[in-house]
């Protein structure tokens, strides 16, 4: 009988161990090198000597750096508020409809199924700066001359942002359409009994039922744009004059195009801490929304 | 046309929608709509539109509408586009990756929630909690880390003796593969959808004298099939639209998934735009099909994304 106990632990743990192991060397493994090798100076891909925090003060002394760091902030400032009240909307307009509901659904959706890589492509061509992108194609059917689109550094990073909400938003607002669904309509009812019109059932009905995963969403939202890299690399190539650099790309150019490994690991650290403290505050707000559910 | 009076009560109400002033608001919404659509419509439209028009009218004209369109010339600039970009190779392989990428994730996260929500014994707890920090890693740092990491990766070798040596792992599909496997997210949708299968049901399975890969194989996962369902779109999905780490982890041309190849193929001279559209277009082809047979059981499983720690 005995046995037969330590024998069922040990086939849980035999249930577990791959799902381990592979854990261990996808994410813990890599992200645990990439923090105790920012110390070393790096020779090619492998660790030479400890040098304290040389990589980190290259990094700050990379000329840009600072300008780096400001990007990045724009394309969290841009894609909140291009991003973040579409998504809201269209899935309370969407809920609301009596006509082609379906039909508007599926319609809308339709960005997110398309793969990211083809996208990116996609729109790279739509701000394409000759006649070929449809920007141009648009622009003269007014008669308007070609613009240069991407290449007009005063507003790359918004085009961008443009591409990664038309990308993104179906998926955002599936999310809001499910939890405007379970909102009870007896509370509208009671609400609209006493007295209150559309507006009003919006703001003291819906988005108080809705506020919980709001937050959540503008937290994620946070993080996932914080670490912006395919937008860039695919698209301007951080260009023009390095207008639309992220934090990662430049990480990603540090250590897989220029050679500069050490610092890119010390970039990485870096940003991996940031976001460590962002992630603590989704938990805690993550907790407190259960909590009041 | 359906009415208005079945409308349910929400922002608008079936009597509201009675007044003019109701009315008015319904359809502006709906137009509003409308435009949102055109919006998310048009570029794909517009892709299509491109991919049919003649290299020579896309250095010409700024028409969005290819000039003369009939089905022997589509289907001529389909099969060129297609010889121009060979993109067979690149879409074999992608079934490929895609096909054991499904499997394994289904098979080691699926097998991971069993044992945490069925198999509870001592530290369970504590790996489920480092579980759910994992899913929470900022995936983007990792990434010049974990290449590094593919090119000194620990595996057991058959060198007479097993012993686990340090090998370098790219240019092989390894990488991708325990891309799909080391899904904690699958891993705690699946835990979640195991918690709800009743422990009654289980031991009537073990009196019968099912083992617990049998209780796992033909009675967990059965029992979930609207999971085993999500998870699975979802990793097809990631690899028709990934291109980063297979270009990342591929440099051999032969290998590359699709994603892959059209990053490569961008801004190569000599590829001019219809050609390249039409590539996006067949890129687009896969996950549409795999959208379109399992639109009604994926939207089922958005909800169970709500992943509770």
């Amino acid at each position: 009988m005995r046995k037969n106990k330590i024998w069922k632990i040990v086939l849980g743990w035999i249930f577990l161990i791959p799902a381990l192991i592979c854990l261990y060397l996808y994410v813990w493994r890599p992200s645990l090198t990439g923090i105790g090798w920012s110390f070393f100076k790096m020779r090619g891909y492998t660790p030479e000597e400890w040098v304290g925090f040389d990589n980190y003060i290259q990094v700050f002394r990379t000329p840009g750096f600072g300008r780096v760091m400001l990007n990045t902030l724009q394309y969290v400032f841009w894609s909140f508020l291009i991003g973040f009240l579409p998504p809201l909307f269209i899935a309370f307009f969407i809920n609301e409809m009596v006509h082609f509901k379906n039909g508007f659904r599926i319609l809308i959706y339709l960005p997110a199924i398309m793969p990211g890589i083809t996208v990116l492509l996609l729109w790279y061509f739509i701000y394409y700066p000759d006649q070929t992108g449809l920007g141009n194609q648009l622009l003269a059917r007014f008669g308007i001359e070609p613009y240069i689109w991407l290449n007009d550094s005063r507003f790359t990073i918004i085009f961008l942002v443009l591409e990664m909400t038309w990308h993104g938003f179906a998926g955002t607002m599936f999310l809001y359409y499910t939890a405007i669904q379970s909102i009870q309509t007896e509370l509208y009812e009671a609400a609209m009994i006493d007295g209150a019109g559309s507006v009003r059932r919006f703001w003291n009905v819906a988005i108080p039922q809705l506020s919980g995963i709001i937050l959540l969403n503008i937290v994620r939202q946070i993080i996932a744009v914080f670490q912006v890299l395919q937008e860039p690399m695919v698209m301007t190539g951080g260009g023009p004059n390095g207008a639309s650099m992220s934090v990662s790309y430049q990480m990603y150019l540090f250590g897989l195009v220029q050679g500069r490994v050490g610092e890119s690991l010390a970039l990485g650290t870096i940003v991996f801490f940031l976001l460590i403290i962002g992630t603590c505050f989704y938990f805690y707000l993550n907790k407190k929304v259960e909590d009041n559910y | 046309m359906k009415r208005f009076s079945e409308k349910q009560i929400g922002l608008l109400s079936s009597a509201e929608l009675r007044s003019a002033r109701g009315r008015l608001l319904y359809w502006f919404l709906f137009f509003l709509l409308v435009l949102m659509v055109i919006i998310t419509v048009f570029p794909a439209l517009w892709m299509i539109l491109t991919a049919f028009k003649t290299t020579q009218e896309i250095y010409t004209s700024t028409e969005i509408l290819p000039e003369n369109f009939t089905l022997v010339l589509a289907v001529n600039q389909i099969v060129e586009a297609w010889k121009m970009l060979r993109l067979g190779r690149s879409m074999l392989n992608t079934l490929g990756v895609s096909a054991v990428n499904a499997v394994v994730a289904i098979l080691i996260p699926g097998m991971a929630g069993y044992a945490i929500s069925k198999r509870k014994s001592r530290g369970i707890g504590v790996i489920f909690g480092m579980v759910v920090w994992t899913m929470m890693m900022p995936a983007t740092v990792q990434l010049v880390p974990r290449y590094i990491s593919f090119i000194s990766f620990p595996l057991v070798v058959d060198d007479g003796m097993r012993s686990v040596t340090n090998v370098n792992v790219l240019n092989t599909y390894l990488p991708l593969w325990l891309g799909a496997a080391a899904n904690s997210f699958n891993l705690i949708l699946f835990k979640n959808a195991f918690d709800a299968v009743p422990n009654t049901l289980l031991d009537a399975a073990r009196i019968d004298g099912c083992n617990e890969f049998r209780i796992f194989f033909l009675l967990m996962l059965p029992l979930c099939k609207a999971t085993v369902f999500f998870v699975s779109v979802g990793t097809l999905s990631v690899a028709w639209s990934d291109y980063l780490n297979p270009y990342l982890i591929l440099s051999e041309a032969d290998l590359l998934t699709t994603p892959a190849k059209l990053f490569t193929l961008q801004g190569l001279p000599g590829i001019p735009t219809n050609v390249y559209m039409m590539g996006l277009v067949f890129a687009c082809i896969p996950p549409a099909l795999i959208y379109i047979f399992f639109q009604r059981r994926m939207t089922g499983g958005v909800m169970m994304g709500a992943v509770k720690g």
